[in-house]
C-alpha cells in the first residue's frame, strides 16, 4: 500500500487516543439510527488506525465510512478519552481526495462553482428558474416532487431568492454615531442566495450597535463545505482569499454558524507552513458569531434589544447549531438575547443541542438517515409548544423547515437576527 | 474469504441490508474493547427478530459455521472477537424495550437495548435496573447478561444475575427456549437462567430478557475522602461496613489516577493524596443523611486528610464524571494497557495493592490502580506497548505475578470482565481440571458442534489468534 496518508499522520495522536470503549454509540446521531459499527466514531477511528498500520486501503468502502459523518462533534464532546474524531475524519477525507479524488459531483462543485461567486450566482439563478415549476410549500419553501429523487423525494427545499444579497445591500453601511468598530460582514452562501433579507437585517443590527459594516464584495464562500469534505487545495485558496479580503477589519461577523466555525478552523487543516498557520490563527481571532458579538458589545445593556412588534406574544425555542455549541462553545449568548427580549416567551426544547442531521452535503448524499435524525429534532420542537424555533445557521434552518413540514408545518423557523432591532444608546439616556 | 456462499441464504433470512461482507465491515467487527485481540469475521449479520436468530443458527449449525454473538462490543476480555472467523451476529438492531411493568417491578427487553437507554426509560417511571457496569453508554443487555456484569453499586445491590427473572434465548442448534419466568420466586428445576448468565455467549444467544427492577432511590449523596496512605483507606472501608452502614458505592483511586483526573477535569484535587475513596449513599432522605454522616465520621476518625461532600446533584455528577475520566486516562496513557480485573477479599485489599505496586516497581513498570473498594474488585493496569517485545514481556510477567498474588490472597482472576481470550491462560493454569471438564460437557450438551463463540473461556482460542 503506497499511500502517503500525509494528513492522517498529522492527526495521528487524535486517532491513537481512542480506547475503543464505544461510548460514542450513545451520542452519535448516525449510529443511533443505523446501529452499525462502521457509522460509529470508534469504527471510523479504527479504520483510520488500520490504514495507518497498513492493514486497510483507501478503498471505496473506506471512503463511504468516513463520508458517513456529520462532523457534529457530539461524540467528541462526550468522549472520555477526548478523541478528536472530527480531525481524524477530515484528515482521512483529505488523504482520500488526494489519492483517489472525490466523487465527480463534489469535485465539480468544490473546484469550479463554490470558489467563483459569479458562477455560483448563475448556477443558482438557473436552478431557480427550474424551481419555479415546483409546487409551493410554506413561505420560501417548495416541495420537491417525486421525480427529483436525487435530493430526496417529497423534500421541502429552499427557494433561491429572487434578488441576491449583493443587489439588496450596499457595500458600506455606516454607523448611526461615531463607529466603535470597523466590521466586515461575512454573508456566507446560504445568506447571500437563499436568505438575503436575513443578511440585511443582521447588518442593520450591527450598524445600530455603532459599527461601520462593510459587505466586502471580494469575499467568497467560507470554504468549510469544501475543505471539510477533503478538498484541502481548493479550501486553501478560498481561505487565503477570505483572509486577504478581511485583513483591514477589526472583526468579521457572520450570522451563519457554519461560516464562523469554518473561518476559524483554517489553521487546523489548511496552513502550509508556520507563518501561514499564524496568519490563519490571527484571522480566527477576529471571527465573531452574530450572537457572540451582540452580547459582547451590549454587555450589561441588553435593554437595548427590542423585539419587533410582529413577534410580540410568541413563544420561541432555541436550536443549538453544532457549529455554534460544539465547534465554538457558544450556547449562553443566544439564550441571553432571547430571554432579554421583552414580549417574547422562551422555552427550552428537549436536547436542544442535538444535531439536526443536515451536515452540509450529507443531507443530500445520505438523505434517508439525515431525515430520520431531523425527525427527532422536529418532534422535540413540536413537543415544547413553541410557535417558532430560532437558530443562527441557515443550513439548520433549511433542515428544520423540511423536518417541521412533516411534523408541525405551522411552527416557524427563524434566524435570531430577524427578531429584534437595537434601540439607540443615546435615546436611552435622554 | 470463507463462507461467502452463504450470503444469499443469510440475506433471505434477515434481509439483504442486514448481511455485510465488505472488507471494511469485516474490519470494524474484528475488535472489541480489548487492546490486544483482533480477528476478522467473514460475514456480519444483524438479526431483527428472535426467529432470525433461530434461522441463522440453524443454518450455521448445519454447515458448521462459527457464530460469535456481539452486543455493544465494549467487553474488555476479547469475548466478542470472532477468533475463528465465520459469522458475527450483531444484536444491536434488536433494541426495543418491549414493556415496563411498574406493579410487578419488571421489564421485558430485547437483547440489543443499550443500558443507558433502558435506564432513561425506567427513570421516567421512577424505576431503575440496579446493575451498573460503567460502560452503560455502550453495553447492551445481552452483553451484560452474557458477562454477568456488575458495577460500583454491587456492594449494596449485587450483580446482573440477581436481577434476571427470565430469558428468551436461542440454542446453537436453532431451538428457541424460554428459561425462568416473570416471578421473583421460581424453583422449577435447574436454574438455567443463571447458567446462561455469564456464559459469555458460548451456550446460547440471548434474544430477550425479563428484568427485575427497583424503585429509584429518592435521594443520594456523594462523598470524597483523601488519604495519605493506602492502608488507611482500606481500613476505612472495613470500619464503615462494620458500623452497619452500606453505601451504594465505594470506589478507590490511586495517586496516578487522582493526578490525571486533575489534568483532564481541572477539579483541583490534592495531588499528594496516596489514595482517594469515593462514596455514594442512596435511599430515603433520612437514611442518606444518617449514612453519609457515618461515612464522614469514620473517614475523619481513621485520618482522612480531606473530606469533600458534593453540595448538589450537579457537583456529584461532576465527581462521578471525573471518576470515568480517570478510567479513560488509564487507557489513553500508553499504547497497550494490560488492565487486570482481579478480586480479593475486601479486608486484604490495601495489602494487595501494596504488593502490586512493589511487583511493578521491581520490574520498572508504571502501574495504576482503580478499584471497586466496596467489593474488593481491582483494576491494576500495567502500562506498556505490545510493539516493544522486551517491555511487553516484562509487563506480561508482572501481570502473571499480580494474578498469582491475588490467588494467594484468596481472590479470583476476574471479578467482572470475564475470561474471553484475555484470561484463558490463567484460567487453565489456576482452575481445578474438573471445573473445566464440567464446562466442556455442559457446552457439548448445548452446542454439540461447537459453533457458538468457539475458542473462548476454557477452550484454547490463542491457537490461530493474532495477538496484537
Ligand atoms: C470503559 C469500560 C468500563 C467498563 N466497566 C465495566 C463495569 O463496571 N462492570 C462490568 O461488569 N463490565 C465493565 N466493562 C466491560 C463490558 O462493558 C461489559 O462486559 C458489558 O457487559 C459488555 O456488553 P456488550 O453489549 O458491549 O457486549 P459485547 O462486548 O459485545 O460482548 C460481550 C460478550 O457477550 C456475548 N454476547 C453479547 N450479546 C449477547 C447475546 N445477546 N447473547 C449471548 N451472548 C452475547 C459476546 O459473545 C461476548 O462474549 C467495561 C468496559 C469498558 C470499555
Amino acid at each position: 500500500m503506497g499511500e502517503h496518508l500525509e494528513n492522517i499522520r498529522k492527526f495521528q495522536a487524535d486517532v491513537q487516543q481512542c480506547m475503543k470503549c464505544g461510548f460514542c454509540g450513545y451520542f452519535c446521531p448516525i449510529y443511533r439510527e443505523e446501529r452499525e459499527e462502521k457509522g460509529l466514531a470508534r469504527g471510523k477511528g479504527q479504520l483510520i488506525r488500520f490504514a495507518l498500520e497498513g492493514q486497510q486501503e483507501l478503498s471505496k468502502g473506506f471512503y463511504q465510512a468516513i463520508d458517513n459523518c456529520l462532523l457534529c462533534k457530539t461524540c467528541v464532546q462526550y468522549c472520555p478519552a477526548k478523541t478528536r474524531i472530527d480531525h481524524a475524519v477530515t484528515a482521512a477525507r483529505a488523504d482520500y481526495a488526494a489519492e483517489k479524488g472525490l466523487p465527480l459531483s463534489k469535485r465539480l462543485v468544490f473546484r469550479y462553482v463554490l470558489p467563483h461567486r459569479w458562477l455560483f450566482g448563475v448556477a443558482l439563478r438557473l436552478a431557480s428558474w427550474f424551481q419555479g415549476v415546483l409546487p409551493r410549500g410554506q413561505g420560501r419553501f417548495r416541495h420537491l416532487p417525486q421525480f427529483l429523487t436525487a435530493l430526496g423525494a417529497g423534500r421541502a427545499i429552499p427557494e433561491i431568492a429572487p434578488r441576491f444579497l449583493r443587489s439588496i445591500l450596499p457595500e458600506r453601511s455606516t454607523a448611526a454615531s461615531t463607529p466603535k468598530y470597523r466590521v466586515g460582514f461575512f454573508a456566507g452562501c446560504a445568506t447571500e442566495y437563499i436568505f438575503p433579507e436575513i443578511g440585511a437585517m443582521i447588518v442593520e443590527v450591527l450598524r445600530n450597535l455603532d459599527c461601520e459594516v462593510v459587505f466586502d464584495r471580494r469575499q467568497g464562500c467560507c470554504g468549510a463545505p469544501v475543505y471539510l469534505s477533503g478538498d484541502f487545495a481548493t479550501g486553501r485558496q478560498m481561505a487565503r482569499r477570505n483572509v486577504e479580503t478581511f485583513a483591514e477589519y477589526d472583526y468579521v461577523v457572520t450570522g451563519c454558524a457554519t461560516c464562523s466555525s469554518g473561518l476559524s478552523e483554517y489553521s487546523t487543516y489548511l496552513a502550509e507552513n508556520a507563518a501561514e498557520k499564524e496568519r490563519f490563527e490571527r484571522f480566527a481571532a477576529k471571527i465573531k458569531d452574530f450572537n457572540e458579538f451582540v452580547i459582547e458589545l451590549l454587555a450589561a445593556d441588553l435593554g437595548r434589544l427590542t423585539l419587533k412588534p410582529c413577534f410580540r406574544g410568541k413563544t420561541v425555542t432555541w436550536h443549538d447549531p453544532c457549529h455554534l455549541v460544539r465547534h465554538q462553545n457558544i450556547q449562553a449568548q443566544p439564550r441571553q438575547i432571547l430571554q432579554a427580549l421583552e414580549g417574547l416567551r422562551f422555552v427550552e426544547m428537549a436536547d436542544a443541542d442535538r444535531c439536526c442531521g443536515l451536515g452540509g452535503s450529507f443531507s443530500i448524499t445520505h438523505y434517508d438517515v439525515s431525515r430520520k435524525i431531523a425527525d427527532h429534532k422536529a418532534e422535540a420542537i413540536a413537543a415544547c409548544g413553541a410557535d417558532a424555533v430560532v437558530t443562527a445557521c441557515p443550513g439548520c434552518m433549511i433542515q428544520l423547515r423540511d423536518a417541521l413540514s412533516r411534523h408541525k408545518p405551522d411552527v416557524e423557523v427563524l434566524h435570531i437576527g430577524e427578531l429584534f432591532t437595537i434601540r439607540s444608546g443615546l435615546a436611552d439616556k435622554s | 474469504m470463507a463462507y461467502r456462499q452463504f450470503t444469499s441464504q443469510l440475506a433471505s433470512i434477515v434481509g439483504k441490508a442486514n448481511v455485510l461482507a465488505t472488507e471494511e465491515d469485516r474490519q470494524v467487527y474484528s475488535y472489541d474493547g480489548t487492546s490486544t485481540w483482533t480477528h476478522k469475521p467473514d460475514l456480519v449479520v444483524f438479526p431483527t427478530e428472535t426467529e432470525h436468530v433461530a434461522a441463522v443458527l440453524k443454518l450455521a449449525n448445519e454447515n458448521r459455521i462459527p457464530v460469535t454473538p456481539r452486543g455493544g462490543g465494549t467487553n474488555v476480555s476479547g469475548g466478542s472477537v470472532p477468533i475463528r472467523g465465520g459469522i458475527v451476529l450483531v444484536m444491536t438492531k434488536m433494541n426495543r424495550i418491549l414493556s415496563i411493568d411498574g406493579a410487578n417491578l419488571s421489564a421485558r427487553v430485547q437483547a440489543g437495548v443499550v443500558l443507558m437507554d433502558l435506564q432513561a426509560a425506567l427513570a421516567r417511571q421512577r424505576l431503575f435496573f440496579p446493575p451498573d457496569p460503567q460502560s452503560f453508554l455502550g453495553a447492551t443487555l445481552g452483553g451484560i447478561i452474557a458477562e454477568n456484569a456488575g458495577g460500583p453499586v454491587c456492594l449494596k445491590y449485587g450483580v446482573t444475575k440477581q436481577y434476571l427473572l427470565g430469558l428468551q434465548a436461542v440454542l446453537p442448534t436453532g431451538r428457541i427456549v424460554n428459561f425462568g419466568g416473570s416471578t421473583v420466586k421460581n424453583v422449577v428445576g435447574y436454574d438455567l437462567v443463571s447458567l446462561v448468565t455469564g456464559s459469555e455467549g458460548t451456550l446460547a444467544v440471548v434474544t430477550e430478557a425479563v428484568l427485575r427492577l427497583l424503585p429509584l432511590p429518592p435521594a443520594r449523596k456523594t462523598i470524597i475522602a483523601l488519604f495519605d496512605d493506602l492502608p488507611k483507606s482500606g481500613a476505612t472501608v472495613g470500619r464503615i461496613l462494620d458500623a452497619g452502614t452500606i453505601p451504594a458505592k465505594i470506589e478507590l483511586l490511586d495517586n496516578w489516577v487522582v493526578r490525571s483526573i486533575n489534568r483532564i477535569t481541572g477539579l483541583g484535587l490534592p495531588e499528594d493524596a496516596a489514595a482517594m475513596l469515593m462514596f455514594e449513599c442512596d435511599g430515603k432522605e433520612e437514611v442518606v443523611a444518617h449514612d453519609s454522616q457515618k461515612v464522614i465520621e469514620v473517614c475523619q476518625e481513621v485520618g482522612a486528610t480531606q473530606v469533600l461532600v458534593a453540595q448538589d446533584a450537579v457537583q456529584a455528577q461532576g465527581y462521578w464524571k471525573a471518576r470515568s475520566a480517570g478510567f479513560a486516562a488509564v487507557f489513553g496513557a500508553a499504547p497497550t494497557v494490560l488492565a487486570e480485573d482481579v478480586t480479593v477479599p475486601r479486608s486484604r485489599m490495601p495489602e494487595f495493592i501494596q504488593r502490586v505496586v512493589a511487583i511493578c516497581a521491581k520490574a520498572g513498570l508504571e502501574v495504576t490502580v482503580i478499584g471497586h473498594a466496596g467489593d474488593g474488585n481491582l483494576h491494576p493496569s500495567v502500562l506498556t506497548d505490545a510493539k516493544d517485545p522486551a517491555h511487553f514481556q516484562k509487563a506480561q510477567r508482572a501481570v502473571d505475578e499480580i494474578i498469582e498474588a491475588a490467588l494467594e490472597f484468596g481472590g479470583v482472576l476476574s471479578g467482572e470482565h470475564g475470561i474471553g481470550l484475555e484470561k484463558q491462560k490463567f484460567m487453565r493454569r489456576t482452575q481445578d481440571p474438573i471445573f473445566i471438564e464440567l464446562m466442556r460437557k455442559i457446552k457439548a450438551i448445548f452446542d454439540p458442534n461447537g459453533i457458538l463463540n468457539p475458542g473462548k473461556i476454557w477452550e484454547n482460542g490463542s491457537g490461530d489468534a493474532c495477538e496484537a
